[in-house]
């Protein structure tokens, strides 16, 4: 068992690399290998002074990794997803678990596995945060790292298993994260009881010096009630944060010992939900092969959900451009999860009302306002990047689109105007908000006059600023389709990186090229509007026009272009179709 | 109904398809075989306008698919070994998005018919990802379908089905064919071939080896007198095993 996974760790690694290295070949990858060393290298290994991992001294870093261990153990518990961290590819599904193999060896062998990835990713931890500087106790890092990777893996694979086994059992996500939370509550309640006579002592020792604060935090942490439980975090991160190597020889069998409780652990929970185990791995293995394929993956929960009704109904008749934009702006609407919005907004609230204690009446309302602009400027900025329901997305039925009916020019625009018309509904909804809320504010020199203005100017010019830069990555998509990663899969490499950098300098650049005439011609404007009369913030509303006119131009200029690119295009010598 | 003229297809040096010429009248189902790699795919694919051939010209009806890309498709419907649907669009959505890139007008009475037909009533709501690899073939003919068009392209058009939808398939195959369309058949499943076509192109290396109905082929190569298609498929394209 242990050969055969070392076999296919071991060949598959070297036939990675070589895949990797004949792609150097082309001149694209070349080139984004060059820019991701050098990104590399003058963010990551280039030596600056003293190293950051050296910089906690005495106990910090003890503490700041016991602490940060628990936070993910514990959100691990509280809002943790099914997901298996031991994900099984089709390919060890279709050989392991038709092999005769026990379900034990099957496990075994994919934490053994998964063992060189954990190992490098120690490695790369801690060279990348190294500051160019590798002193030879830094391999003792790597190893210490390695136990706390490995230990975290197999915890989240359990606490994946329990939350699908409580799924099959119909327990619901509310009732699953109540009993989670109750738990951890109890926890920290006892230790909080527990160290309640400690506080002062700490906080004391905290004002005197930082150093002498961690030390008694960390003396504190390790004593009696409190300790108990903090024992297998100190014990899992001892190696990795210890000075030399007598320290590491003496800390490491308290973290084998955590290491192998977990995998006793995972091997009894992995038996005892065996069949949501498979299931989970034939999941997976389903939502992997349909992310290869291109394909959005199926949801994770096994129940399927009910389809959300669709926004509009599509008439029958009309444009062939508003057909892709409506069915976009449905891929919008059904694929973004409704949870986070609704926790933004109560996130606002809290964070409002919380601003407002012990402060001045209207406070709250001020940073609420703030909040709204920022989320609207956030969603101006980098919603292209992040809604991708577009060219980037439907590339990957880049043979079905070509055979439609349409020209180039109008596929492009409907592509377009999806992401578009949801980005500027949140940016509108986000300044109206902020408008509604200053009317209950007095804000010395910007009358109300003055925010009617200002909201009609960029309400104006967002749509038009919004649809040059979605339609910069839409291009860039249709010229460099092998630089731009279709779909939700990643890929990875350091000349993807690379790649990824030269497009975003790309597309700054095409950007600022885009924004350079629509500024000259709403400056005119603005100069024409202060002659016949207009004055103050009102003169940001001709500008605006005008900036919005002349990027509207634009893009449609680009529509024709970029439609007569993608009826020359041709799926198979771009992203790899058949012949 | 469709007519090809000295299709060439090239990547770099590699040449998928070379000087390949056919036509199919309305009525129609001509075969498309040949061995893997041998361009089958890369013929249909040009053919609906998906790839560029690098030479030649390609007429559907009155329209040239270099000249008039939109015309041309209009009259297409292409169905690919693999159906290819949008994660985010039910069944009658599908369905309401096709008509309106067709530009479909009697939609509203079509849709549920054609939804009986392919059994796919009850399923008007779902996503792709509830329905089975037979009923999203099922929806991407529905699709293919809805605009009644009047050349037919399938790639292995029976991957996935069960016998039941592949007799269903075969006959929505003949029976557009009855009335009046031009079908393209690839496969490689030669019976069905042998069933369902009225001619058969053989293509061997981007190039045409053999066309007519399989008498005609015979014919021309009075070796070949008195075997099965397999045998004639094999030895037209020097495959193993034929003498």
């Amino acid at each position: 068992m242990i050969d055969a996974a070392l076999y296919l760790a071991g060949r598959s690694l070297v036939n990675g690399l070589r895949r990797r290295l004949r792609r150097l070949r082309q001149p694209k990858y070349l080139i984004g290998f060059g820019v991701g060393l050098l990104y590399y290298y003058a963010f990551f290994l280039r030596p600056r002074g003293q190293s950051s991992g050296a910089a906690l001294p005495g106990a910090a870093a003890e503490v700041v990794a016991m602490l940060g261990l628990a936070v993910l153990v514990v959100t691990g518990w509280l809002f943790g997803s099914s997901r298996s961290p031991l994900v099984y590819t089709p390919a060890e599904t279709h050989f392991l678990f038709t092999a005769p193999l026990t379900r034990r060896q099957v496990l075994d062998f994919k934490l053994l596995r998964s063992q060189l990835a954990l190992g490098l990713s120690s490695a790369l931890s801690v060279v990348l945060f190294s500051g160019g500087h590798f002193p030879a106790t830094r391999i003792l890092r790597v190893l210490g790292l390695w136990l706390v990777f490995a230990a975290l893996q197999m915890h989240s694979a359990v606490t994946a298993l329990v939350r699908q086994s409580l799924e099959e059992h119909g327990v619901t996500a509310v009732r699953r994260r109540v009993g989670a939370f109750v738990i951890v509550a109890a926890l920290v309640g006892a230790a909080a009881l527990t160290l309640r006579g400690q506080f002062g002592i700490i906080q004391d020792a905290f004002v005197d010096d930082p150093v002498t604060g961690f030390d008694t935090l960390a003396a504190v942490l390790h004593r009696g009630v409190v300790g108990v439980v903090t024992w297998p975090f100190a014990a899992l991160v001892g190696p990795a944060v210890s000075p030399n190597l007598a320290t590491f020889a003496a800390r490491l069998p308290a973290a084998l010992l955590v290491v192998a409780v977990h995998y006793l652990w995972l091997m009894r929970s992995s038996i005892a939900f065996e069949e949501v185990a498979v299931e989970s791995a034939e999941r997976m293995a389903t939502r992997i092969a349909a992310w290869r394929a291109g394909r959005r993956p199926p949801p994770i929960a096994g129940a399927a959900k009910p389809t959300r009704r669709a926004l509009t109904r599509l008439r029958e008749t009309g444009s062939p451009a508003r057909a892709i934009a409506w069915k976009n702006i449905q891929a919008e609407w059904r694929g973004s999860g409704v949870r986070l919005p609704v926790i933004i907004v109560i996130g606002l609230i809290v964070v409002a009302w919380v601003a407002s204690m012990g402060n001045e009446a209207g406070s709250g309302l001020i940073v609420l306002t703030v909040l709204c602009l920022l989320f609207g400027g956030l969603a101006v900025v980098f919603g292209p990047y992040g809604l991708r329901n577009d060219l980037r997305s439907d590339l990957q039925l880049w043979d079905l689109l070509k055979t439609y009916p349409m020209r180039g020019a109008d596929l492009v625009a409907g592509e377009v105007l999806g992401p578009v018309t949801v980005l500027t509904a949140i940016a509108w909804g986000c300044m109206l908000g902020a408008f509604t809320l200053s009317l209950a504010l007095d804000v010395p020199g910007f009358p109300v006059a003055d925010r009617v203005a200002a909201l009609l100017a960029v309400a104006i010019a967002t749509p038009a600023a919004l649809a040059v830069t979605t339609t910069i990555q839409n291009a860039a998509v249709l010229f460099f389709p092998a630089w731009i990663t279709l779909g939700p899969a990643r890929a990875t490499g350091v000349e993807m990186i690379g790649q990824r950098l030269v497009t975003m300098v790309g597309s700054i650049v095409v950007l600022v090229v885009a924004l350079i005439p629509a500024a000259v011609v709403g400056a005119v404007a603005v100069a024409i509007a202060g002659v016949t009369g207009i004055d103050g913030v009102w003169l940001a509303v001709p500008g605006a026009i005008a900036v919005a006119v002349t990027l509207v131009f634009e893009v449609i200029m680009a529509f024709a272009w970029l439609g007569r690119v993608f009826e020359r295009s041709d799926p198979a010598t771009e992203i790899g179709g058949t012949s | 109904m469709i007519e090809v003229r000295g299709l060439t297809k090239l990547y770099g040096s590699l040449v998928a398809v070379e000087d390949l010429s056919f036509a199919v009248a309305p009525g129609e189902v001509l075969g498309l075989v040949g061995p893997n790699g041998a361009g089958k795919t890369t013929t249909l694919r040009s053919l609906v306008g998906i790839i560029r051939p690098t030479r030649g010209t390609i007429r559907i009806g009155a329209s040239d698919m270099e000249r008039d890309a939109v015309g041309a498709k209009r009259q297409l419907a292409f169905m690919p070994d693999e159906p290819r649907l949008f994660d985010y669009l039910t069944v009658e959505e599908h369905l309401r998005f096709t008509a309106r890139l067709y530009g479909v007008r009697d939609a509203d009475a079509r849709i549920p018919a054609l939804l009986q037909e392919l059994e796919l009533g009850e399923k008007t709501g779902a996503l792709p990802e509830a329905l089975s690899r037979g009923m999203k073939q099922k929806l991407a003919i529905a699709c293919g379908l809805l605009h009644e068009p009047a050349v037919l392209l399938f790639d292995e058009p029976l991957t996935g089905l069960d016998p039941a939808g592949m007799r269903r398939m075969k006959q929505t195959i003949v029976e557009r064919a009855r009335q009046g369309a031009a079908v393209i058949l690839s496969s490689h499943l030669l019976h069905l071939v042998e069933e369902v076509c009225t001619r058969v192109l053989v293509i061997n290396r981007g190039r045409l080896v053999a066309i007519g109905t399989i008498a005609e082929i015979v014919a021309s190569r009075p070796d070949l007198q008195g075997r099965g298609l397999e045998e004639i498929f094999l030895a037209l394209t020097g495959g193993g095993g034929a003498t």
